[in-house]
């Protein structure tokens, strides 16, 4: 990478003065919220990662008006990260902001870090810690109990304050993060999913219902029910993780659209219903 | 059979500005079904039906996400149509999902609609950037975002008050089989959100973790999935001190060289 060779000429400079207290970090922490305030397909979240930073990027280059839109123009390119590890990388890039760096340098370091962030964030947010928080809330708000909302929001809320301390981390870490995020992100990402794929497993066993009505008359007095004397002798839910897997497949393999599959999965089950099948 | 008065439905509308701007922003998920249903069940003053109505939509939602950009059918119309449509018609909140999904479809195009005309705001953006105007970007943004709010607003107003005459005709009308039609359609649901979960973590190196997880909510008679967690939390533990040897032992060939944004 291009970026590597200029690391030292970087880390000579980091005796500079610092311009920011921590309280404004922890303002950088709370505005990188808005990073998604202009989402749109062309330059996705340019627009939010740009105005969370302006206010310090303005701290640095007060009324250099020249060097302050250079700042701007560089933000207002391409990115696409996770919003909870965006205050990760703002502080980051703020702080080599802060040492007024190269602009190529901090422009790469952009480029080459938010899609490795992204990755980690998705895997641990949206893959691994929400179909696990569905797996044990869901069943408690479905029960009538307020605990399951409740939990779910406050370890949501847990979530979103952690951006604090990693927007701390990431000024304080400056470039020496990188090597960290390099070296992490693979084995974050894997051990993520062996966790969520775990927990996928218990939810298909848990939360996919299918229920087959067909009785088969052997005798006058003996009936034989296909799901609990065929279906559940072979192995419980065997029918869930049947049909689960060929959802996999479609979507995987064959590129189904997801919404496809939902109507599918819709005139399927009313067909059943009607023919006294489920 | 209930209705939804003016004041409810004014209030509905409030909360899904709120949420729909925490979902655009992804901030404090509260646009979650499992929050929306609570929340409305709070307003019709039918808590129960609220909180079975967020939690059956939440296991259908689970793996509907936003990630990377793609825009999923819209969880906050899916958990607060199915707890209205459950509130008036009196219809199970099973039955509901699917009646409720349409709602989430309309939603779904109106964000992916946004997301591609926005991109018409990124030539001004330039020009502000151009000019070091601050004010100028704040303003791209807050009129996105108003757009967005409003929206939401508009959308849940209409589908709540407007339409609750014409769903509660739908749902008298529908036959028995039709009805629970749905009700099997809703306990299927989920495959497809898990499905697509698989889709993005699967390799065929984890399949030994499916397996155990599915066996053991299979065999382990418990009301929630804590004990798989626990159990996945410890395989995921033993994997990550195990890799970490491995990689201490190969001199740190393991985590290097390749290309890990598609590490998930």
């Amino acid at each position: 990478m291009a970026v590597k060779w200029r690391r030292e000429m970087i880390l000579v400079k980091e005796s500079n003065k610092k311009i920011f207290t921590k309280k404004d970090i922890t303002k950088l922490a709370i505005f990188s919220s808005l990073l998604q305030a202009s989402f749109n397909y062309e330059r996705m979240q340019a627009g939010g990662f740009t105005l969370a930073q302006l206010p310090f990027l303005k701290k640095i280059y007060k009324d250099d008006k020249k060097a302050l839109s250079n700042a701007m123009k560089d933000n207002l390119e391409f990115i696409n990260t996770h919003p909870n590890l965006a205050g990760f990388l703002m502080g980051l890039l703020l702080s080599l902001e802060e040492n007024r760096e190269d602009r190529d340098v901090i422009r790469g370091l952009k480029v080459a870090l938010f899609g490795p962030l992204a990755g980690i964030g998705d895997a641990i947010f949206w893959f691994t810690l929400l179909p696990i928080m569905v797996g044990i809330c869901a069943s408690f708000a479905m029960q009538g109990s307020l605990i399951g909302p409740l939990l779910f929001f406050s370890v949501y809320l847990t979530i979103w304050l952690l951006r604090i301390p990693l927007t701390h981390l990431g000024y304080n870490l400056g470039v020496n993060a990188i090597e960290i995020i390099k070296e992490q992100s693979k084995i974050f990402s894997k051990v993520a999913s062996i966790l969520g794929v775990t927990v996928i497993g218990g939810l298909i066993a848990n939360y996919v219902h299918i229920n087959v009505l067909i009785q088969i008359p052997i005798n006058q007095e003996h009936v034989v029910s296909l799901q609990t004397d065929f279906f559940d002798k072979i192995f419980p839910n065997i029918l869930p993780l049947g049909y689960t897997l060929l959802m996999f497949y479609l979507l995987k393999k064959k590129k189904v659209s997801p919404v496809t599959l939902i109507i599918t999965t819709f005139i399927i089950a009313i067909l059943s219903s009607y023919l006294g099948v489920l | 059979m209930h209705s939804v008065t003016l004041t409810q439905a004014l209030l509905l509308s409030l909360v899904a500005i709120i949420v729909g701007v925490d979902f655009w922003l992804e901030a404090f998920f509260l646009f979650r079904p499992i929050i929306v249903g609570t929340l409305t069940g709070l307003i019709l003053g039918d808590v129960t039906t609220g909180l079975i109505a967020g939690g059956l939509t939440e296991l259908a939602f689970a793996g509907l996400t936003p990630a990377g950009g793609t825009q999923p059918p819209n969880p906050i119309l899916a958990g607060l149509m199915t707890t209205v449509i459950a509130y008036t018609t009196g219809t199970d909140p099973k039955t509901a999902i699917g009646l409720a999904l349409p709602f989430s479809f309309l939603m779904q195009y109106i964000i992916l609609f946004y997301y591609s005309t926005f991109s018409f705001f990124m030539s001004k953006a330039d020009r502000y950037a151009e000019e070091a105007d601050i004010k100028g970007l704040a303003k791209i943004n807050i009129i996105t975002t108003s757009i967005v709010a409003l929206s939401y607003g508009i959308i849940v107003f209409l589908s709540v008050y407007v339409a609750q005459d014409l769903m509660k005709v739908i749902v008298q009308s529908m036959p028995a089989w039709l009805t629970h039609g749905f009700e099997v359609a809703g306990g299927i649901l989920p495959a497809v959100g898990f499905g697509m979960l698989l889709r993005v973590m699967m390799k065929a190196e984890y399949t030994p973790y499916l397996i155990i997880g599915f066996f053991i909510a299979s065999f382990i008679p418990f009301s929630n999935l804590l004990p798989v967690a626990v159990i996945g939390v410890a395989l995921a533990l033993y994997e990550y001190f195990h890799t970490k040897d491995q990689f201490a032992f190969d001199g740190g060939k393991v985590a290097k060289g390749d290309d890990f944004s598609e590490g998930i």
